[in-house]
């Protein structure tokens, strides 16, 4: 039975409301139930989806993993993760349960398909009790290893598509290691869903402050005429993280710096602030013009990679006050390890738009504050009136900063003129707060991924030709890092913005890094 | 003295003799309204005052940034109704952050024709309570013939380029210009049914200005407590499998609140018509697409008990053959339309403010089969329990969240949000009174 959007329903009751679409009944499975992720992210926002009702009746969740957890064990760990992590709290004890109604759980091994098959009895049977009409959504919240496994077993079970409803499958990041396993990745689960079926999540696109970005630029008319290479000189990409592993060393050792933020979220930010106008607010048109940017990436390899990147992993320092070891003194990180902590990129995009602009990337963990931010820096201005004036020398570049997290909003730095009989100028910053202008509670990112793969709308999620062509560019220096001794990871003292380095790599190019 | 700015904002010595020259002591005292002025000082002010709160920067939490989303302009009929409001804008300006616009409109006083001023910068905390922003309110008091001029005199203290909302405190002026006046300065204009002293009358005025002014934008906070319903609604027919049974519905069962001696509550005086219940049965009749039955006979109103029952003719959508196949070579009869019924009656629940919905109840027949789409508040004010009944049974039981929203607040909140004309809503205004002319 072909995939039906339920954009394609029509319900006129729909009609001037706040959801326009109809959000059908529905089951999602989540693999990894016990874990982290379901812990903090997933229940609590199905929660709050629920409170808020845009959950229809009958929505029911399973949860399936190893540990040998009955329904009502699985309802309590669900009970005691939003009671944590519910921006909505105390949790509304009627809406609690009637919501846990429909919470299960099943016990299974991920490589047995007897269990894949229990699973198939059970959603049959929710079908029946609470009307979910063959509507499932799975999501894969378990370690990337799994993830061939389970979507194996799910195509044997023959619950990758039914003849009652549709099917749809989220996978969570990281997707795949490197080109070749996300390649992989992509052909075996391909082999069982179709790509409309398929849900990569990047939880930055869940974000208010990124799907901002394409409203900044797409809908006011004065920025986009001087959104390219005749106005704007460069551009800085920002990730910093304050935190350190968090107990997350066996994650991090395997993915470093540039799988955790470079491949995924960051290339993201690139692209939307890199792309063409899409000719619809659709999902392949949105990503199509991703897609294209992403391709016309100049490729980082060999010596093109070395010189274009910088990596490194903190040392001991101070952060927030607190006197912290440094990456190859943590626990659980070898003390041989090559993996990057801080990395620096500079990309140029080559088409018409921003041929010769450089795009300066840069994240690390244990800088000296959590923020993320995008920096588009524009030309001076091509005559400076004010030059036999006290001016001389005074006038700074117009930034325009994006501030994705925390303070989100916007600023324009320009010059004014200090009042006064003489001619002395300074920048100063225009501000727009979010914080200050909309002072409402944002949904988390999660809450609306998980709405929009239930309305069947993908435009913020990854697609494949996209994951791939992230990979292509790290691939690259991937390849180029690993022909390199060891001796080339630099250091950073803990707290600051990175090594003496990366401050030379952007001074080469008369630039330097913004201090956020 | 803290009353120029209220709550944090700190007045050294200085200012305190600037404001000293400043103060018009001719006219009313409002100490809640901020400083009195000038009209013509009202930006001069207000820019002083920010540049005071910039200094509170230094020393405390505050954010001292300039923003504003919004005019939002507040009529009230006289002070004391202008005093409450005010009391709750803060709440409002936490989400909306606005130039707060508060005009009094004493057409009806002794006064002599004059105009007065206050200005004030109030503040809301943003995070628990160590963070403040500001918002800024300016308080008009037009008397006697100044009222009829209130639409030009406010002009000049409107924020530039920004959306006007106006909201009109409890009935419109019957006969007034100023209402219309305001109406066509704002870009929408916002009422409560819920407080009109004369509901019937409020809502045909609504109705025929929206004829006379088809540019202006109008709402009703009455909508927005009906808005939870529509959506619940709006879910049953979600479900693929209960689609078809929209046809088949015949019958539209609505109760509200009422107390047991139709007392007014601690929620205050409000309207003794059911203006949501009619709200949504008007909302139900335009989606649905059904018609009155000519013969008014058909239609009852029972004063006594408060219930409405009005008979629809309602288009089934395509010509049907009922009852005999034509294969048979029987006579068939081809109708497109069948009878329907709307109704509303009163529920006591005296803990709830009257003309809160409690039921909603959708009831189709087809083919045969039945289903009952059941919205049902029990006795807990704050939950509603949603059911389907089929044929073979009963389904998709849930209990929701659905407030009874008696925060206009909250209503506020959401109105601010909207930008240019509810269709719909007018649409379903039409609706009702026209259910109402049946009465």
């Amino acid at each position: 039975m072909p995939q039906r959007s339920v954009a394609e329903a029509s319900n006129p009751f729909r009609e001037g409301i706040r959801i326009k679409q109809s959000l059908e009944p529905c089951v999602m499975v989540i693999f990894g139930a016990t874990g982290d992720l379901t812990h903090r992210k997933l229940l609590p926002a199905l929660y709050n989806l629920a409170l808020e009702h845009p959950l229809p009746a009958g929505f029911s969740v399973v949860g399936f993993a190893r540990r040998p957890y009955s329904d009502e064990d699985f309802r309590q760990q669900a009970l005691n993760s939003i009671n944590e992590y519910s921006r909505q709290k105390p949790v509304n004890p009627q809406i609690w349960e009637s919501f846990a109604a429909g919470i299960h759980y099943l016990q299974s091994n991920f490589h047995d398909l007897a269990g894949y098959e229990k699973l198939g009895t059970l959603l049959n049977q929710i079908d029946q009790e609470r009307g979910t009409a063959g509507n499932r959504i799975f999501y894969l919240s378990t370690p990337p290893s799994q993830y061939p496994e389970i979507i194996q077993n799910l195509g044997a079970a023959g619950l990758n598509r039914n003849r009652k409803g549709w099917t749809r499958i989220i996978i969570e990041k990281p997707f795949g290691h490197d080109y070749n396993s996300a390649k992989e990745l992509n052909r075996q689960v391909g082999k069982v869903f179709r790509e409309e079926q398929i849900y990569r999540i990047d939880h930055y696109l869940g974000k208010e402050t990124v799907q901002n970005i394409l409203v900044f630029r797409l809908a006011n008319g004065i920025f986009e005429p001087v959104w390219n290479r005749r106005y704007v000189d460069h551009v800085q990409i920002t990730v910093a993280e304050n935190l350190g592993l968090e107990g997350r060393s066996g994650y991090y050792e395997e993915a470093g710096a540039i799988r955790d933020m470079i491949q995924n979220h960051m290339l993201q930010l690139l692209t939307l602030v890199a792309m063409e106008p899409p000719i619809a607010f659709d999902a392949n048109a949105v990503r199509d013009e991703k897609v294209k940017v992403l391709h016309a990436l100049q490729p980082l390899v060999g010596r093109e990679a070395a010189t274009n990147s910088i990596r490194a992993q903190y040392g001991p320092g101070w952060v927030g006050g607190h006197q912290v070891p440094g990456y190859l003194e943590e626990q659980g990180v070898s003390p041989e390890s090559t993996t990057e902590t801080y990395v620096a990129l500079k990309l140029f995009v080559d088409n018409w738009r921003w041929a010769g602009v450089p795009f300066y990337l840069r994240t690390g963990k244990h800088l000296p504050k959590r923020t993320t931010e995008i920096a588009i820096q524009f030309k001076q201005a091509p005559l400076m009136l004010f030059k036999r004036s006290e001016a001389h020398g005074q006038v700074e570049p117009n930034v325009l900063t994006l501030r994705i997290q925390p303070d989100e909003g916007i600023s324009l730095k320009f010059g004014a003129k200090v009042p006064g009989t003489d001619m002395q100028i300074r920048a100063v910053n225009m501000d727009f707060f979010y914080g200050s202008s909309f002072v409402r509670e944002q949904p988390e990112a999660y809450e609306r991924l998980l709405l929009d793969c239930m309305l069947g709308d993908s435009t913020l999620f990854t697609r494949r030709d996209e994951v791939e062509a992230q990979w292509t560019l790290i691939q690259g220096i991937l390849d180029e890092w690993k022909t390199e001794p060891r001796s080339n990871i630099l250091t950073y003292e803990s707290g600051t913005w990175g090594p003496q380095a990366a401050d030379e790599f952007i001074w080469r190019d008369g630039h330097r890094w913004r201090r956020p | 003295m803290t009353f120029y700015v209220d709550n944090d904002v700190q007045y050294n010595e200085g200012v305190r003799e600037l404001a000293k020259v400043n103060i018009d002591s001719s006219g009313p005292r409002l100490p809640w309204a901020g400083k009195k002025v000038h009209i013509e000082n009202v930006e001069e002010e207000l820019s002083f005052l920010w540049r005071m709160t910039a200094d509170n920067v230094r020393t405390s939490r505050n954010i001292n940034v300039r923003t504003s989303v919004l005019n939002l302009v507040i009529c009230a009929a006289n002070i004391e109704i202008a005093q409450q409001a005010s009391k709750f804008m803060r709440e409002v300006m936490s989400t909306h952050i606005a130039r707060f616009t508060l005009l009094i409109l004493e057409e009806h006083g002794d006064n002599p024709p004059g105009v007065f001023t206050w200005v004030t910068l109030r503040s809301f905390p943003i995070i628990s309570d160590i963070m403040r922003h500001n918002f800024e309110q300016v308080t008009l008091l037009a008397s006697g013939g100044a009222v009829r001029s209130v639409a030009h005199i406010v002009q000049p203290l409107l924020k530039p380029d920004l959306p006007i909302y106006l909201w009109w405190l409890n009935d419109p002026p019957y006969g007034s210009s100023v209402f219309a006046q305001l109406a066509r300065l704002s870009s929408r204009v916002i009422v409560d049914s819920n407080t009109f002293i004369q509901p019937e009358d409020g809502l045909n005025f609504l109705s025929s200005f929206m004829q006379q002014a088809p540019d202006s934008a109008i709402s009703d906070l009455n909508w927005g407590r009906v808005t939870p319903w529509r959506e619940l609604v709006a879910q049953f027919f979600d479900v693929a499998e209960y689609r078809p049974y929209l046809s088949g519905v015949h019958r539209i069962e609505i109760e509200h609140a009422v107390t047991a001696d139709n007392a007014s509550t601690a929620e205050g005086d409000v309207s003794p018509d059911p203006i949501q219940a009619l709200l949504l049965a008007g909302w139900l009749k335009t989606i649905l697409n059904w018609k009155l039955a000519h013969d008014s006979a058909e239609h009852v109103y029972d004063p006594a008990t408060g219930t409405f029952s009005w008979h629809i003719v309602r288009p089934t959508g395509a010509l049907t053959l009922h009852s005999i196949g034509i294969s048979s070579g029987k006579t068939g009869k081809l109708s497109v339309h069948e009878d329907g019924v709307i109704s509303i009656r009163p529920r006591v629940q005296s803990d709830m403010r009257p003309g809160t919905i409690c039921l909603v109840r959708l009831i189709s027949d087809l083919d045969k089969k039945y289903a009952i789409f059941s919205l049902n508040r029990g006795d807990d004010a704050e939950h509603v329990f949603t059911s389907v009944e089929l044929s073979e049974g009963t389904r998709s039981q849930r209990t929701v969240q659905v407030a009874t929203a008696n925060d206009a607040v909250q209503l506020l909140h959401d109105e601010l949000e909207i930008i240019g004309r509810d269709h719909l809503f007018e649409d379903s205004l039409q609706e009702v009174t026209e259910l109402l002319a049946q009465k």
